[in-house]
């Protein structure tokens, strides 16, 4: 009977997910008289700026008011809970122990972060060198100004990739499979501007020090059908007539940024629930992203590996409580060596988290990058010299 | 009638005495010969002198803050240290005491049981005496009696251990350490917050850093502490504050590391290296560990609960926030533990492999406390399992009581012949190279 009603209550909202998408024009976030894709430095730095910011700004604080509700409610719900009303509303100022920072998750987000500028800002500074270059990734083309085109635009728009000369085909397919093979879905956890935000929002979190939502199957067994669903109106919508760009949430943030007056229709109310899911629950878009879903189909020819010693592993679940995708298997494998899923965004998550020396560890064509140890874990608890 | 009473006290106050002269004999007994045991490193008195304080002086923990008294590991310490309060484990392996609870409790009762039953019994323990709350997770059948028991006389709470790992039992449980959060803020009056949490965290944070760095130094070469030595260590954790253990944990391991550099180790015989596991060895019942040495072995490694299982596994916060660090807290006590309270416990023989390649290990005693049917039912697999590695593995059945000594030597020391009879030819082919 409670599978029954699952699948019930998942084909539902996947069929209000469609229509949604298929009349996203309908309803309109925030429409400019003119969209006006002409930008320059100069326009960034003028007050015009300000204008075409608005939208941004607007999501922003509706996300922020989602966020306050969302807490204060949970507050007004667990009052009633005897078990766990009298900790809430303590005091705290004092911190976790917390790892020293490792190499590794630096390069990690300095790259995400030099790569998201890159991709708002770098044609208009640097100039449209790699323009010709696709890159699996959901940052808007629409920003005609990034500086290496998105794959996602073609492959949401088939119909409209067969109509291009075929050098400009094969240019397309050539390069997002280069980066597909070479990257995998490293291009999530290291260059997606999607990725960013929702870790930007992530970390908002920890240093607020407000509850998220814990890591749990049934979660992901509902989020499973939403990515079906997803990725279907990603390839199917060009043929039905619809257009993803008014679906997607990332038009709400590099066009936009990049200083183009970009109207906004169900992308904006997307955009909110990806601020508020990834407040809350780490990277919840990418768990139901439809082209890292593409990429991820592809891990079993990528050069990036999770290893792990299945004889040094103690099930201790610290991976599973970190990772972000929720892949169980990291933990309860005891045989592979490469425990590399589908749905792993190579973010380096449970390797910092593995207490074991050398039991996890995150390969690239078999040269180690990123090794687990006790010592990295412990660095936080390490004694203070009296 | 009143000569009556007089003459009950009388003879109560007679079998107080036996029984006090009886345990601290018993227990100057064991701590004189892993005192007298070669090779201990420097820095091992602290530990001795905490468990002559507790076992021969009898005296408590001199702890200013309440104690709370836990009866398994997955009752978490850091909660304890929160809420400003001491823990002490309370599994006890003392013989006298185990006479007395042998009236109480039924024959077939595990002797740790009939041991603490004894202990509470006699009211002459200051360490269970001084406990204002006692936490008894139930991990087995004699544990969630002894709960019964103990309730009678003090403050108990039970605890509810599942019998899987998934992600609900998780839940369930992290709402089971609210539960025990609660109870603890209303015996210590103290409150459990985000910033107590946290620095418990760091208080046994570093117990468990020096504990790893112990590991590792002994990993690395298994000569260079004698397995009952850092039995004996572990075992004084249960009465012992974090720090003041860590303090001296610390000075254990810069010795072991001088020792280390100079090269002197516990002994230059190529000695048989053996692992123990089973059920928890608990001081004063140090007679299998003490055996093993005396006939010619070395304990390598040991997977008991009193041992380094207890702590070897740090909690992982992964989501900075009072709920995150009380499910790290859950999480560490649930998912790595290899007690064989779950139904399904495979990750244990998974343990037991990265111990045998870590330490180099030779041969495995399986010790089985009489009545310790958890344990016992594991045997089989475990025998199977390690008999492909060509690991010979024995099983030793001890009660809390000196009687089996002989013929429990007797076994070991066939089974410690049996390994070096195996090591000789490679022993031989060294020898030769090195003339």
């Amino acid at each position: 009977m409670k599978i029954k009603k699952k699948i019930i209550i998942a084909a539902l909202s996947c069929a209000v997910l469609g229509t949604i998408a298929y009349f996203a024009y309908v309803f309109p976030f925030y429409e400019f008289e003119q969209n006006d894709y002409d930008t320059s430095l100069d326009k960034i730095l003028s007050l015009d700026y300000l204008k075409t910011l608005a939208p941004l700004f607007i999501i922003i604080g509706l996300s922020a008011i989602g966020i306050v509700t969302t807490v204060c409610l949970r507050k007004q719900m667990l009052k009633k809970d005897k078990t766990y009303s009298r900790f809430a509303g303590r005091e705290k100022s004092g911190n976790a122990p917390k790892q020293k920072p490792v190499p590794f998750m630096v390069i990690r987000w300095i790259m995400m972060i030099g790569f998201g500028f890159m991709m708002i800002w770098g044609g208009l500074i640097f100039g449209l060198k790699m323009s010709s270059v696709s890159i699996p990734i959901l940052s808007c083309p629409w920003n005609t100004e990034q500086m290496t085109e998105s794959s996602c635009y073609y492959l949401s728009h088939l119909n409209e990739l067969f109509e291009l000369p075929i050098k400009s085909i094969l240019l397309f397919f050539g390069s997002t499979l280069l980066f597909i093979v070479l990257l995998g879905r490293t291009i999530c956890g290291f260059l997606c501007p999607m990725g960013l935000i929702q870790d930007i929002m992530d970390k908002i979190r920890q240093k607020t020090k407000t509850e998220g939502i814990s890591a749990n199957e049934k979660l992901y067994s509902t989020l499973t059908p939403i990515k079906w669903a997803m990725l279907l109106i990603f390839i199917g919508l060009c043929f039905v007539g619809g257009n993803f760009c008014n679906f997607c949430p990332a038009v709400a943030v590099s066009p936009i940024l990049a200083g183009m007056s970009t109207s906004l229709y169900v992308s904006g109310f997307l955009m909110i629930f990806v601020l508020i899911g990834g407040f809350f629950k780490r990277r919840l878009f990418c768990n139901i992203c439809p082209l890292g879903y593409l990429i991820g189909l592809f891990h079993k020819i990528s050069l990036f590996r999770i290893q792990k010693d299945c004889t040094a592993c103690t099930e201790c679940g610290a991976c599973y409580e970190a990772c972000p995708m929720g892949i169980k298997q990291i933990y309860t494998e005891r045989n592979k060596t490469n425990v590399t899923d589908s749905n792993c965004i190579m973010c380096g998550e449970c390797v910092k988290c593995c207490p074991e020396d050398k039991a996890l560890s995150l390969t690239c064509a078999g040269i180690n990058l990123y090794t687990s140890s006790r010592k990295d874990i412990m660095s936080g608890y390490t004694p203070k010299k009296k | 009638m009143r000569i009556m009473i007089t003459r009950e006290q009388e003879r109560k106050a007679r079998q107080d005495k036996r029984f006090i002269s009886k345990e601290t004999q018993t227990a100057a007994k064991y701590l004189r010969s892993i005192d007298e045991l070669s090779g201990a490193p420097d820095g091992m008195k602290p530990f001795l002198d905490t468990l002559n304080r507790i076992y021969v002086e009898m005296q408590g923990l001199n702890a200013t803050q309440k104690t709370i008294g836990t009866y398994c590991v997955i009752a978490p310490q850091e909660l304890i240290y929160a809420a400003g309060a001491v823990p002490v484990k309370l599994c006890s392996g003392n013989y006298t005491a185990f006479f007395v609870g042998d009236d109480i409790a039924p024959r077939d009762a595990c002797p740790l049981v009939k041991a603490v039953a004894g202990f509470k019994n006699t009211g002459l323990m200051p360490v269970y005496e001084d406990c204002s709350l006692m936490i008894v997770p139930v991990t087995c059948d004699c544990k969630k009696k002894i709960a019964g028991m103990l309730s009678e006389q003090c403050e108990v709470m039970t605890m509810h251990i599942p019998t899987s790992k998934g992600d609900d039992e998780i839940d369930e449980f992290v709402s089971q350490l609210y539960d025990m959060a609660a109870r603890l803020e209303d015996i210590t009056g103290n409150q459990v917050t985000y910033d107590s949490l946290a620095e418990a965290f760091r208080i046994t944070g570093r117990a468990q850093y020096e504990l790893s760095e112990f590991i590792r130094l002994k990993k690395g070469n298994p000569y260079l502490i004698r397995g009952t030595h850092a039995m004996t260590i572990m075992n004084a954790a249960a009465y012992m504050p974090a720090e003041q253990w860590a303090d001296a944990l610390h000075s254990v391991n810069d010795s072991l590391k001088n020792k280390e550099k100079s090269g002197r180790l516990v002994t230059n015989k190529k000695l048989p290296r053996i692992l123990l596991t089973g059920s928890p060895i608990v001081f004063p019942n140090m007679k299998i560990p003490l055996l093993i040495e005396e006939m010619g072995g070395i304990v390598a490694g040991d997977e008991t609960c009193m041992g380094e299982r207890g702590l070897y596994d740090p909690p992982v916060i992964t989501d900075d926030s009072f709920d995150g660090m009380m499910r790290a807290l859950a999480n560490r006590s649930l998912r790595p533990c290899p007690c064989p309270t779950f139904a399904d416990n495979s990750q244990r023989i998974y343990r037991l492999k990265q111990l045998i390649k870590d330490n180099d290990i030779q041969g495995v005693i399986y010790h089985v406390l009489r009545g310790c049917l958890v344990y016992d039912f594991e045997y089989k697999r475990i025998e199977e399992e390690l008999g492909q590695l060509g690991i010979p593995v024995i099983r030793l059945e001890s009660d809390y009581n000196e009687e089996d000594v002989e013929q429990l030597r007797i076994r070991i020391e066939a089974f410690i012949e049996l390994i070096k009879l195996k090591q000789e030819p490679e022993k031989r082919k060294t020898g030769r190279r090195y003339l």
